[in-house]
């Protein structure tokens, strides 16, 4: 079973003749240890794509189906429940909770999640040791370097064991060896942990780290072809040396 | 969630101080105003309820000591004696007197200290004479010090000069106070001439005190008043005096904390919208984010609380030294009230950043 199946889904927005197709009729199905790069130029409808997926916002037609529960059925309430359980998030801007420490942003989703609070500490600190933020566990966000910050967001996405991640432009901040890096670093964890990634991205870099590239074109899947990932990643016996 | 809002909170160490503070003067007026009322209703029947009686004998239609006169003709004495099941019934006799000395009005309650009948004697002396002789006057000593009236000194008390013997205590009634002279001084005084104001009734052991006011009733002339009934008559002039005033400053009070708190979350609210829309996009629910909400506003309401019932305290005390009319009763009934206030201003306040929450978009963390 997809983690993800697409079915036809289309999003406009507006009415009459002011309305605008964000994304049309697209469809698509993404497998567990897929890694993703939904490619296009601006406006053509990649993070409205990425957002219904995401079920933050729902398709005008159409059906989302994540682990083959149809997310049309679910209710608000439900639909929380799903991406605390399904989804990790890793957004351009990191958004990362200003007033928490990056160990307390990583345990956020666990205590949500009704862990309790030693477990979740725990296990909040072995994700930023193994993203080499060991150090870094009691810093706040404010005090910590672009791609730090954006470790920390990884660590935060894979808190609850999520099925699938969802980054948007998660190098568009970063330096380029830093957004190399991370980008890296989310998709041999995924890989290795057999996650589902779905990455947004104008940086042609990071095809380096796909297994799959489908462009998007005013709101249509234009083309899909094989990303570098196999080449690249150090979880692969046939990847180069670095 | 409650370590988010307290971080929250701690995070934005103005607005917090802002928030607590605003709180902690609401909680300040309310419990102040609260305690004064109190204290003020307490002390308007802490001598009375020390006169014993078990009824208060008094002219048909007068309720108490002060809004409703009462004058009653000395042969009452005489059919109150011999109304079955009454023990003793005692004349006593007081009225409020009006007078000017170095320039400021003064307010006396004027009350016979009738030795003979043991009837009018001060509740506690804590200064000078228990017992005034002729021509000597005894005050309250709150009215002593604000006056600046010593013990010695004369005062004009309806044309009668009359010398400051001793100072007693708990007789301090807001804008008067109760003073006791001999029973002739205070006749001279209150122009009773074979009349007095009320009498003091004691119901025989073992006689049903209910039959005994019943009989006394019988006479068209006097109602018999139970002493807590009359306690409380004479404490309701505060209460119905003052609870307007109560209630106008509680509801600024509150006013003033509700909008402290929910200005200071509702801003806090909006410029952590972005945050907010990432903890929905991560799933947390709608209900855990409206608890983060509330439970920051309740913090500081907490905060607030008790900063500001720790100043009332403290005003009460400092002032109560400073101003003698300044007599203040904080209760734990009145504490634990206006705790709940507090708390309800805070979900109340609430209501405002949590309907802000509700409308944020999480699909608006993924624009840059």
């Amino acid at each position: 079973m997809s983690v993800v199946s697409v079915r036809d889904v289309s999003k406009t927005f507006g009415s009459g003749h002011t309305a605008v197709t964000a994304v049309d009729h697209v469809s698509l199905s993404v497998d567990a240890g897929d890694i993703v790069l939904v490619m296009g130029p601006s406006g053509s409808g990649k993070t409205t794509l990425l957002s219904m997926i995401g079920t933050l916002m729902s398709p005008t037609t159409g059906r989302i189906l994540i682990s083959g529960q149809d997310t049309s059925a679910l209710d608000p309430a439900q639909l929380s429940r799903l991406r605390l359980r399904e989804f990790g998030f890793v957004f351009q801007t990191f958004n990362l909770l200003s007033a928490l420490t990056a160990e307390e942003n990583v345990m956020l989703p666990l205590l949500t999640a009704g862990v309790p609070r030693k477990h979740a500490r725990a296990k909040a600190r072995a994700a930023l040791e193994q993203l080499q933020l060991g150090h870094r566990l009691r810093n706040l966000p404010r005090d910590l370097s672009g791609g730090e910050k954006q470790r920390v967001a990884i660590a935060r996405s894979l808190a609850n064991d999520p099925r699938l991640i969802l980054a948007d432009e998660p190098t568009a901040n970063l330096d380029a060896k830093t957004g190399q890096d991370v980008t890296l670093l989310l998709c041999e964890t995924a890989c290795r942990e057999n996650r589902a990634v779905i990455i947004v991205s104008h940086d042609q870099r990071l095809r380096t780290a796909a297994k799959r590239v489908i462009t998007i074109e005013d709101g249509r899947l234009t083309a899909e072809e094989p990303g570098e990932h196999d080449r690249n990643c150090r979880m692969h016996p046939e990847a180069a040396p670095a | 969630m409650l370590f988010l809002a307290v971080k929250n909170l701690v995070q934005e160490k103005t607005r917090l101080l802002i928030s607590v503070g605003g709180v902690a003067f609401s909680v300040l007026l309310i419990m102040s105003i609260q305690g004064l009322y109190q204290g003020w209703s307490n002390k308007i029947g802490e001598y009375i309820r020390t006169v014993p009686a078990d009824y208060w004998i008094t002219q048909t239609g007068a309720t108490d000591m002060f809004h409703t006169p009462s004058v009653l003709p000395l042969t009452v004495r005489d059919f109150l004696t011999g109304v079955p099941g009454v023990a003793s019934a005692k004349p006593f006799s007081g009225r409020r007197v009006a007078f000017a000395h170095n320039g400021k009005d003064i307010n006396l309650y004027v009350i016979a200290d009738d030795t003979e009948n043991n009837v009018g004697a001060p509740a506690r002396v804590v200064e000078g004479k228990a017992v005034p002789e002729s021509g000597e006057i005894i005050i309250d000593r709150v009215v002593g010090r604000s006056q600046d009236i010593r013990i010695g000194d004369t005062i004009p008390v309806a044309g009668r000069e009359l010398k400051v013997a001793g100072y007693s205590e708990g007789g301090y009634i807001l804008s008067f106070s109760f003073a006791f002279a001999t029973k002739e001084d205070a006749e001279s005084i209150l122009q009773l001439p074979g009349a007095t104001n009320f009498f003091l009734v004691t119901v025989q052991d073992g006689t049903d005190a209910g039959a005994v006011a019943s009989r006394i009733e019988a006479n068209p002339a006097v109602d018999a008043i139970t002493k807590d009934r009359f306690v409380e008559n004479n404490t309701n002039i505060v209460r119905d005096t003052f609870l307007p005033i109560i209630l106008v400053l509680l509801l600024i009070g509150i006013a003033v904390g509700m909008t402290v708190i929910g200005l200071t979350i509702f801003t806090s609210t909006i410029e952590k919208a972005r945050e907010y829309g990432v903890l929905k996009a991560i799933g947390v629910s709608n209900r855990q984010l409206y608890t983060v909400v509330v439970a920051q506003a309740v913090t500081a309401a907490v905060l607030g609380y008790l900063l500001g019932a720790g100043l009332a305290l403290a005003t009460s005390a400092a002032a109560g030294s400073f101003v003698p009319e300044f007599i203040t009763e904080i209760r734990w009934l009145d504490a634990a009230w206006i705790f709940a206030v507090t708390l309800g201003m805070a979900v109340v306040s609430s209501l405002l950043p949590v309907r802000r929450l509700a409308r944020i978009d999480p699909a608006e963390v993924f624009r840059a």
